[in-house]
């Protein structure tokens, strides 16, 4: 129930999101410095989730030499190809190869 | 002149057409969504409600994982609605080209509006006119969101099939990986990205993953100085 419901919430606020200037705004601007600190949130929230989603329970962060490797070899091959199928493909390879032999 | 009936079959078949090679990228996403519904232990069906609920990969991968992950409710959801604020930016752009649409469409329009939407709903705003653009924006949304629900449900039903040690669970951040990268265009993106992260790292040990919050703050705010001083 906790998940639908929390799943409700944001995707009513996606909606919002998505639909204010279309709907109600449309003759105002989103104000400039505004409009600027907007493109910051998809990478700064995004690499936050990385090293959120690798924190363990204690607070400690479980980034060892097989993970900066998946995603420096991850990341060059999405920088190169735009391919997410192959860049998961590369980065899960490294990242198996590298803890079995560490 | 807002002309609210007719339809513009062509430009349904390009609506589909141009959103099909488009999903390609998504599908693994998908697929990673509902793995990380299954791995969160989030009830199946309630965790792929999000896929229509929310319809934006971004939001309900964070928020799935983030749940799964033992964070506080109300810091997962904020997280997810930070994800998708950028939004606002599409909604803003877009308005003009929505001055000249029925009511009806202008309330359904923005449901489908993700990142693909935009990237091709810009192109088709240049000279269509408003029954063509129309047309062509419902076929689009209509073909992403389809396939959508079928791929992470697909992801749901493939997710108890594969070992645990495999560490599928890893996928999810090599994706955000991804996604940072592909949308870095210029260099005080990386400055955000790196500070997002490295605050993010310092703050983890804060309860409930609340320094997810603190890190991405401190991300976006150090991206917008930098953008203001450093040309």
């Amino acid at each position: 129930m906790t998940t639908f419901i929390a799943s409700l919430i944001v995707g009513l606020g996606t909606y919002v999101s998505r639909a204010v200037f279309i709907l109600a705004l449309a003759k105002r601007r989103i104000p400039d410095p505004v409009m600027v600190s907007l493109q910051f949130v998809a990478p700064a929230v995004l690499a936050a989730l990385v090293i959120s989603v690798l924190t363990n329970d204690d607070g400690t962060v479980a980034i060892g030499i097989p993970e900066l490797a998946a995603f420096i070899a991850g990341g060059a091959t999405v920088y190169k190809t735009r391919n997410h199928i192959l860049t998961l493909v590369v980065g899960m390879t490294v990242f198996w190869a590298l803890r079995a032999l560490l | 002149m807002t002309q609210s009936t007719g339809i513009d079959r062509s430009a349904i078949r390009r609506g589909i057409t141009d959103a099909l090679p488009l999903y390609v990228p998504a599908v693994p996403f998908a697929l990673v969504i509902g793995l990380a519904i299954v791995e969160a232990g989030l009830d199946p069906l309630a965790g792929w409600s999000g896929s229509w609920l929310i319809f934006g990969g971004a939001a309900q991968l964070t928020l799935v994982t983030l749940l799964g992950s033992g964070a506080a409710v109300i810091a997962a959801i904020t997280a997810a609605l930070v994800v998708n604020a950028r939004h606002l930016m599409y909604s803003a752009a877009l308005a003009p080209t929505f001055q000249s649409q029925p009511t009806w469409f202008r309330w359904v329009g923005p449901y489908v509006l993700i990142d693909q939407m935009f990237a091709l709903a810009s192109i088709e705003a240049q000279g269509s006119d408003p029954v063509t653009f129309r047309s062509y924006y419902l076929a689009a949304g209509a073909t992403f969101w389809t396939l959508w629900q079928l791929t992470t449900a697909l992801g749901i039903v493939i997710g108890p099939a594969v070992p645990e040690e495999w560490n599928l669970e890893f996928a999810v951040p090599l994706l955000f990986i991804g996604l940072i990268v592909i949308g870095i265009d210029r260099w005080t993106k990386v400055v955000a990205a790196l500070v997002g992260a490295g605050v993010t790292y310092m703050a983890a040990g804060m309860p409930n993953r609340t320094g997810l919050l603190v890190g991405a703050l401190a991300g976006i705010l150090v991206g917008t100085i930098a953008e203001r001083f450093g040309r």
